[in-house]
């Protein structure tokens, strides 16, 4: 078995914690290399809402969760202004609200408890919030405007990889983690396996963070420590069009399904909050509870939702964690988790970086990084507050469509604005370079090429995560040959290209089985009959 | 009140097979289509032959006695109610909404007709997209080419194509089925 080079620092896990503590610890001169088992972004991180979070869903409960928020709010809103889009958001009060005691009242300490947590809310009228969001439930009888936005953690994610690549971080996505390799109480370094050739390796290095998420419980165990953690499902609505512009919640108590927030073409609904057992955390589906349930509380904020095609169902697994302090374990934290196993149960090398949420993952990645530091004697401070991620310097759509000549087209523009300043590295030379591949999201041959070469695609799935091919309102059913084709040959192997797009529409296929009624089987049956037409559909002829 | 030999619902493959045929044969013929395809050049020929083509129009509901569709409301024509001696009922399956689901049943939305389908959801989809699925074999339930509601035939209402139970040109080629079975009704009404 070959032994790798040595690294200051290993990083298990892709998600948008390990990619941040892998841009901070590279940032801060260290060795860094990152695994991941699949590709960036693909548990949490890509399931969630895409909220922006301004904090004021924690002010009244969780001050210090509200506190970090805002604080993390504005820090995005700088240093990835290619990521997040400034939508504002609304508190809304519902005539049922104020039956069950949420009223104006509850209002009022909203409000003073959001501005001593530093978020700037004021209420204003009914009217002038329907005025704000037209789509808001007309019944209202309050609404709070907050500093809520919405974030691609997908474009985020990957702009945390780039990153920590640019600073000399190896990255390794589809490399699975086996098990640690040590020595007594030390750990010094992991065994791996290639997820596409099956080979195995190891790599070394004086000490490992794990970033894995709800998987993070699993790799802890694999060192013989014990992390408390709960898996807490959520399930989310994907609705076929854009239905509002400002993200809506509800003015009580956080349940199920009261956020709603519009993200590119699109507007998302969640979430529910389940346990679950460990082995359901690989194959989530969304049940028919849970979409009855979303529907009917996304119709309390937004009853255009009744009427709305939902594109698809999808969920994600927050990894919650049991209080070390609670024996009974039912003390559940939602705030950062940064574990020092060395002080905390006697194995050194090992730092543990979970619980938190997407809006919190720069400063768990500063924690995760602080600690790192600490045990390498390293003394460099944290940048990451201060530094714009790549894509993010002057990512503003109006100012990069200045880079083209002419009027930009809609292939340019779409691109401007998911790869920021980054776009400048696409190359639109011909004529075939800015046909548009997928058409909903606006995405060009040009793009995809530059995806292969820069950001480490190698499957549709891949491409949609740094692109958003095939994410829009036809969910692929009128790009994915085109875009199997596209990447097959950007890949150098255009026999490919039957495999991808078959993985690609089982994938797209499982979230709208999960809301397989009205509109959504319309679509369904449409989907079948683009690829079945003629006969029936075989992926060998893509 | 208008008044036809057959007045056939549905200007797609279904539809204007049947209605073609019928009215060179002689029957006197209404197609009541709506929908997005077109089907220019059929529509053409039943126009050649004399037929009168509804366009733009759907049938909204029916008024059935002792066992027997009477005429049927267009949301167009309003009052103006088409009756016929027999109906044919060539609306498609989900995306021409032939027939519709929503989350708990699949239902025939004009005439609530009889539908064969699983009520247990779980197995209207294969995981895997390449594979036949399930839901698209679901469609009006006929007897001796008749439709059914609440169990009993009317007698001279005749679906076709992929309104159909089992009929479905999402899994493959389906247009001789489709056509066969537009001729099917034909044969049942040229017997009567």
């Amino acid at each position: 078995m070959p032994v790798k080079n040595e690294f200051d620092v290993i990083i298990i896990g892709g998600g948008i914690t390990g990619a941040g503590t892998a841009r901070d610890c590279a940032m801060r001169g260290l060795k860094v290399l990152l695994i991941e088992r699949h590709d960036i972004a693909t548990g949490a991180t890509g399931r969630n809402h895409g909220l922006l979070h301004s904090g004021a869903r924690y002010a009244v409960k969780d001050s210090e969760s509200a506190e970090e928020c805002i604080r993390e709010n504005k820090i995005l809103r700088s240093i990835a202004a290619n990521c997040v889009e400034d939508t504002g958001g609304l508190f809304i009060t519902l005539p049922e609200d104020a039956d069950a005691g949420f009223g104006l009242d509850y209002q009022q300490k909203f409000i003073e408890a959001c501005t001593k947590a530093g978020i700037d809310a004021h209420a204003i009228s009914p009217a002038e919030a329907i005025a704000m969001e037209p789509s808001v439930n007309p019944t209202l009888i309050g609404a709070v405007v907050v500093p809520d936005g919405s974030v691609d953690p997908f474009r985020l994610c990957a702009a945390n990889v780039t990153d920590a690549a640019m600073h000399g971080a190896k990255i390794l996505p589809y490399t699975e983690f086996l098990d640690f390799v040590r020595e007594g109480d030390t750990i010094l370094g992991v065994r791996v396996r290639d997820a596409r050739s099956g080979q195995e390796s190891e790599y070394r290095a004086p000490v490992t963070v794990n970033a894995a998420g709800i998987w993070g419980h699993g790799v802890a165990e694999k060192a013989g420590v014990h992390i408390g953690m709960y898996p807490a499902k959520g399930a989310l609505l994907v609705f076929g069009h854009r239905v509002n512009n400002v993200v809506i919640n509800r003015c009580r108590k956080s349940a199920d399904g009261d956020i709603l927030v519009p993200g590119d073409s699109v507007t998302v609904i969640g979430t529910t909050s389940t346990k679950v057992p460990f082995e359901e955390c690989d194959h989530m589906e969304v049940t028919p509870d849970e979409v009855r349930l979303l529907l009917r509380e996304g119709c309390a904020l937004c009853p255009a939702l009744a009427s709305t095609r939902i594109l698809r169902a999808y969920a994600g697994v927050r990894p919650l964690v049991a209080d070390d302090s609670d024996p009974t374990g039912r003390s559940i934290s939602r705030g950062i988790v940064c574990l020092d196993h060395e002080t905390r149960d006697g194995i050194k090398g090992f730092v543990s970086i979970t619980g938190g949420k997407l809006m919190t993952y720069r400063l768990m990645a500063e924690l995760a990084t602080d600690a790192v530091c600490r045990k390498l004697g390293v003394t460099q401070a944290c940048t990451t507050a201060e530094t714009p991620l790549p894509g993010s310097a002057d990512g503003r759509i109006e100012s990069v469509s200045k880079r083209f000549e002419g009027k930009p087209s809609a292939g340019q523009k779409g691109a401007a604005g998911r790869q920021g300043d980054l776009v400048g590295k696409i190359h639109f030379n011909t004529e075939a370079d800015r046909q548009l591949v997928c058409e909903c999201e606006n995405v060009t041959l040009a793009e995809i090429k530059y995806a292969v070469a820069e950001l480490g695609v190698r499957s549709l799935g891949d491409l949609r995560r740094r692109t958003r091919v095939g994410m829009g309102t036809c969910q692929g059913t009128l790009c994915i040959r085109k875009a199997a084709k596209a990447l097959a040959e950007a890949l150098g192997d255009p026999s490919l290209a039957p495999k991808l797009a078959a993985d690609y529409l089982d994938e797209r296929w499982k979230g709208m089985r999960a809301v397989g009624w009205g509109a959504t089987l319309r679509e369904m049956e449409f989907m079948q009959r683009v690829y079945k037409f003629e006969k029936p559909y075989s992926y060998d002829e893509v | 009140m208008m008044k036809f030999d057959v007045v056939v619902i549905g200007g797609g493959l279904a539809g204007m097979t049947a209605a073609t045929e019928l009215q060179r044969s002689g029957l006197r013929c209404a197609v009541v289509a709506a929908g997005l395809s077109l089907h220019d050049a059929p529509r053409r020929d039943f126009k050649a032959a004399g037929g009168t083509l509804l366009a733009g129009d759907i049938v909204v509901s029916g008024q059935i006695e002792g066992g027997r569709l009477v005429s049927v409301r267009t949301e167009k024509l309003g009052e103006v109610l088409l009756e016929a001696d027999w109906f044919v009922l060539a609306t498609g399956k989900y995306f021409s909404q032939g027939i519709v689901a929503d989350m708990d049943k699949v239902y025939e939305p004009v005439f609530g007709l009889d539908v064969e389908y699983d009520e247990d959801r779980s197995g209207w989809f294969d995981p895997s997209f390449a594979a036949p699925q399930r839901f698209l074999e679901f469609g009006v339930k006929t007897i001796d080419g008749c439709a059914l509601k609440d169990g009993s035939p009317i007698s001279n209402l005749l679906p076709a194509g992929e309104v159909l139970a089992g009929l479905s040109s999402a899994q493959g080629d389906a247009t001789a089925a489709i056509r066969q079975s537009a001729l099917d009704a034909v044969a049942i009404i040229r017997r009567k």
